[in-house]
């Protein structure tokens, strides 16, 4: 017999009754694990996969169940979560720049848990590098386990470098770094540096390195103070104008090819990008070298802090000395944390775990430059970076005032441009102010 | 004159074929891109000599696909059956009976496809949880179970069923109910087809809702586990690539079936409207 | 457009039905079938639209939490920069959508409609078959085509028109707008010639006849046959498409990578209520804007109608 109503209509019935079938047959999985924890770095996933087995047989009978979230999703997904509460995870890793809008609200509305005791309790505080506590600090209450020291290098190709015959021990100020690179650069084929021109995550590094920075530890808005002009003053000439000498393509794929091709000589590379550029370049193995931050004035700071993740637990978690232990486990395990080492690049900011051997390994990627250790020689000059509920805005406007900072100075060069720098951050920075005000709570 | 004419009348056309070509490269090079290995990606611009089907293999091994098309199947498929029941059923009775307030409600509906869905998004996500329908697929079907712009296509095609068969089939002594699925049903079929694909498409390439409703990956559509993707495996376009072909395919075998009924369909409303 | 149907008597239905039932199922029918929608509508239009109103007035923390602040949030909209952002952006899309779009698609259309255009079935099917693809989907793979130095768009125009292959279209603020324009040209030019082709084809052909009789030329018969005859499909494309560019989210938001993107050049008055009130939490906000979008887009549709409507009587 004929279907009387025509085929589509046939297809979605047939389809519709399959597809539930099957999806009566394979249900989402209910969650039976004692802890679930999301992280959305997928290096920080297979690490914990690995390490996650001690764990559970330390502690019978617990079940992990660990989730890989999409680091755009995480920030949406988790907010959505709490707002709702469904799902949330017991333990959550957030990246460093969207932590702060976690801390909005009454402290006892917060959807982490303050951690500040347990942290000073146990004498982490003075183990760790201090730095990191503040990006997880609100009010002077601690809500994350930080995951990560990350001091800024820079990455070379030195096969390059000795082509052209620049010698890197001679660059120790910026001065220097600029001098050599106008030499080097050919505007649309080769830039001395990779630095983007139309967002700020690469400004915010070198605004730490001068002690600057996007709030202050009170959680002002300070991203139109001197340091913040002068910063700007010495960045924007750096990807706009006649001397340029840096520019930007963009990540994945097209930063291979960029880094094959010779277009970039040098990157920004925290450790973690160091790992990123080894999987993204592996063509460039034993052709790549590090080399510190050139300083601002000589003798000064040469590194300072790209990127970072906390672990946090949630108010959500039933069992807040259980998912206390997991953080433990996996953030100071000296083993554990010299084999991810030896897998991520990583440095933790576990002070007492730097001696192990892993990270005086020589690499043969960097040219045998033995990567631990020169990370961690910086290490303690790592800059603070304060936070506050506002930071992802903060960021957004910063990275407007570059962008219109670098279109003036494209149209009229050195003219008034210190004046317009001077206005346009106070502009956004007065518009965080602004949004400062409004919040009720 | 005739061969100046003729001259301009060949040259518009191989101009339109120029232009059409245009239109479908996008689509050729997506169709390449997942055929080809990672090396080659970027090295040629269209086809590569050496195929391979790594980026398919990647797709289902790093995510699990095939569970996001079977979610977007059933959602959208779910959609299209209850949407065409309710919205044909709606059609029927305004196309074929008077009845108080009629008026009214054709008014309501007309004023409903003018405001904008996002103006309810906040309160239908706030009612959505306090029915506690946050991450199911109840929470993404029933509030659009009902198309507005279904009952007017339907009550278009309905208003064409000579009623002296409605009466025949009362004389009888068919019930209502009967007479809309046994005659008025049969006899709309093309624009069941039509409507089918429409339906389809809403749902199938829905993004906003699902993003808000949807918390459970192993819940996600396409067009969220798509999304997703892009964040987790960036460096692979390949593989992102292999999964927007394979999430447009179904919609594009569709409409290959459908295509007559669908653009007559999508064009009664406002030519005969 | 309602059917002329007396009112169904006992007698009318011969001697074989005459139960009380049977008539009561015939009155209650219409009422029942329509139930479906109204009750939905009831639940997750009424309601909403009552307690849209009601949360603009609140500034919310999610479904739990919420302040009233009076008129403390369309104060604080309308004096936000980045509405303000968002609304020229939004309204400079409808611009392009309106005035680049609808042309091209009307040129599409009038010429596939003439008979010696050759391949006509196979050129109408590819000018549609973008819009086959949603657009998360063409978002993700322009996001691809659009890539500096190697991506399709800047080899492509690089080879035609030399432009830098370092182009970035998405990293620049001012090559954004550009860029979703052309992806939302070549999504939805095809979409509306189809409009305007079917109704260039109800068009009478005699009315043509006529004014070639009369001596008129081409230009002439555009104006006084071609285009009154699809006035009516013409303002409904005109009035759905500057809608559908007002709601504009998708694409940019998945083209920028999940943001609004460099200097927020791509930033649209839906992303806007959507990172306010299902990112940051503040559903009470997220009603406010949404309500001052009906209220724009309302007042636009009206406009459009006038405009056009105006225009008829001075081409009669």
């Amino acid at each position: 017999m004929r279907f009387p109503y025509g085929s589509a209509a046939l297809s979605m019935l047939v389809l519709s009754v399959l597809s539930g079938v099957w999806l009566a047959l394979n249900p989402v999985k209910k969650p039976e694990a004692t802890l679930v924890m999301w992280t959305f770095a997928k290096t920080h996933y297979d690490a914990y996969k690995q390490a996650l087995p001690a764990f559970e047989k330390k502690h019978p009978g617990v079940k992990v169940d660990l989730q890989l979230v999409s680091w755009q999703a995480v920030t949406s997904r988790l907010q959505a979560a709490f707002l709702s509460d469904l799902d949330v995870p017991d333990l959550v890793e957030v990246e460093i720049s969207a932590a702060g809008s976690f801390f909005r609200g009454p402290l006892k509305d917060v959807g982490f848990r303050d951690l500040t005791d347990r942290i000073k309790e146990s004498g982490l505080y003075d183990r760790m590098v201090q730095a990191r506590f503040a990006p997880y600090t609100s009010r002077g209450r601690i809500f994350g386990l930080p995951h990560d020291v990350h001091p800024v290098m820079i990455a070379y190709r030195r096969d390059l470098f000795e082509q052209l015959g620049i010698d890197p021990n001679t660059i120790k100020t910026w001065d220097d770094f600029i001098r050599v690179g106008r030499k080097v650069t050919i505007p649309g084929k080769r830039y001395m540096l990779e630095l983007p021109d139309s967002e700020s995550s690469r400004f915010e590094p070198l605004l730490y390195q001068r002690g600057g920075g996007l709030f202050d530890p009170e959680g002002n808005c300070t991203m139109d103070n001197e340091i913040a002009v002068e910063t700007m003053l010495f960045y924007v000439p750096l990807v706009a104008g006649p001397n340029r000498i840096a520019s930007d393509l963009g990540g994945g794929q097209i930063f291979t090819k960029a880094v094959e091709d010779g277009y970039f000589l040098c990157m920004i590379a925290p450790d973690w990008r160091s790992k990123t550029i080894e999987v993204d370049v592996p063509k460039m193995k034993g052709k790549m070298a590090l080399m510190p931050l050139p300083a601002v004035s000589p003798g000064g700071r040469r590194t300072s802090t790209w990127g970072g993740t906390m672990i946090g637990i949630t108010r959500h978690c039933k069992n807040p000395d259980l998912a206390w232990e997991l953080a433990l486990h996996l953030y100071l395990n000296k083993e554990d944390l010299a084999q991810r080492f030896r897998d991520t690049n990583i440095l933790p900011p576990l002070k007492e775990a730097w001696d192990h051997p892993a990270y005086n390994e020589p690499r043969p990627y960097w040219s045998n430059q033995p990567l631990g250790k020169m990370y961690a020689e910086l290490a303690p000059h790592v800059p603070f970076q304060y936070t506050s509920p506002f930071v992802t805005t903060a960021k957004g406007k910063l990275s407007e005032a570059l962008v219109a900072c670098v279109q003036y100075y494209r149209s009229y060069g050195e003219r008034g441009f210190e004046e317009f720098v001077r206005k346009r951050l106070k502009q956004s920075a007065d518009e965080v102010r602004r949004l400062m005000r409004r919040n009720p709570y | 004159m005739r061969t100046f004419i003729r001259f301009v009348r060949s040259f518009t056309n191989l101009s339109m074929l120029a232009f059409a070509v245009l239109t479908l490269t996008p689509m050729v090079w997506l169709i390449a891109a997942t055929l080809k290995s990672p090396d080659d990606l970027f090295s040629y611009t269209f086809f590569a000599p050496r195929l391979s089907t790594f980026h398919f293999r990647d797709l289902f091994t790093t995510v699990p696909f095939h569970r996001y098309v079977i979610n977007s199947v059933f959602v959208a498929t779910t959609m299209v059956m209850v949407q065409l029941f309710f919205s044909s059923l709606a059609g029927f009775a305004l196309a074929k009976y008077e009845f108080k307030g009629k008026k009214p409600i054709m008014i309501l509906m007309l004023s409903t496809m003018m405001l904008p869905g996002q103006v309810l998004m906040a309160p239908l996500y706030e009612l959505i949880y306090r029915m506690g329908l946050v991450d199911s697929y109840a929470g993404l079907i029933i509030p659009g179970a009902v198309s507005v712009f279904g009952i007017f296509l339907f009550r278009q095609s309905i208003l064409q069923v000579p009623d002296e068969l409605l009466h025949a089939a009362r004389i009888d002594g068919c019930s209502e109910f009967r007479i809309y699925w046994d005659i008025v049903m049969p006899i709309s079929r093309p624009m069941i087809g039509a409507f089918c694909l429409i339906s389809f498409m809403g749902s199938w390439n829905s993004f906003l809702w699902p993003q808000i409703i949807l918390h459970n990956t192993d819940r996600f559509t396409l067009p969220i586990a798509l999304n997703q993707l892009v964040g987790l495996y960036q460096q692979q376009y390949g593989t992102l690539m292999a999964g927007t072909f394979l999430s447009v395919l179904p919609v594009i075998v569709l409409f290959m079936l459908l295509q007559k009924e669908f653009i007559a369909g999508l064009t009664a409303g406002a030519v005969k409207g | 457009m309602a059917t002329k149907q007396p009112e169904l008597t006992v007698d009318m239905m011969g001697v074989r039905r005459t139960s009380r039932w049977f008539v009561l199922q015939y009155r209650a029918a219409p009422y029942l079938f329509v139930s479906p929608f109204l009750i939905l509508f009831a639940t997750f239009g009424v309601y909403p639209i009552g307690k849209s109103l009601m949360l603009s007035f609140y500034v919310t923390n999610g479904p739990k939490s919420a302040v009233f602040v009076g008129l403390e949030n369309f104060r604080f909209m309308l004096s936000d920069p980045d509405f303000h952002t968002a609304v020229w952006n939004t309204a400079v899309f409808a611009f392009w959508s309106v005035f680049l779009q609808l042309p091209l698609s009307l040129g599409l259309a009038l010429l596939l409609n003439s008979i010696w255009m050759k391949g006509r079935e196979l050129l109408r099917l590819a000018f549609f078959s973008p819009n086959l693809l949603g657009q998360v989907f063409v978002g993700v793979l322009f996001s691809v085509l659009f890539i500096p130095q190697y991506g399709l768009v800047n080899r492509f125009l690089h080879f035609l028109a030399g432009i830098p292959l370092d182009t970035k279209w998405l990293a620049n603020p001012d090559l954004v707008m550009p860029a979703l324009v052309l992806t939302s040209l070549w999504m939805y030019v095809g979409f509306n010639m189809i409009y305007f082709l079917a109704a260039l084809q109800a068009v009478d052909r005699d009315l043509y006849e006529a004014a070639t009789v009369d001596g008129a030329n081409a230009w002439y018969q555009f104006w006084a046959v071609t285009l009154p005859g699809i006035k009516p499909v013409a303002v409904f494309v005109l009035v759905m498409s500057t809608i559908g560019s007002f709601q504009l989210f998708e694409l940019p938001w998945i083209m920028l990578n999940n943001s609004a993107g460099p200097d927020q050049a791509g930033l649209t008055v839906v992303m806007y209520l959507y990172q306010t009130g299902f990112v940051a939490g503040d559903l009470g906000y997220a009603a406010t804007v949404g309500w001052s979008l009906a209220l724009g887009v309302l007042m636009i549709s009206l406009f459009q109608m006038r405009v056009t409507g105006a225009w008829k009587g001075g081409a009669d």
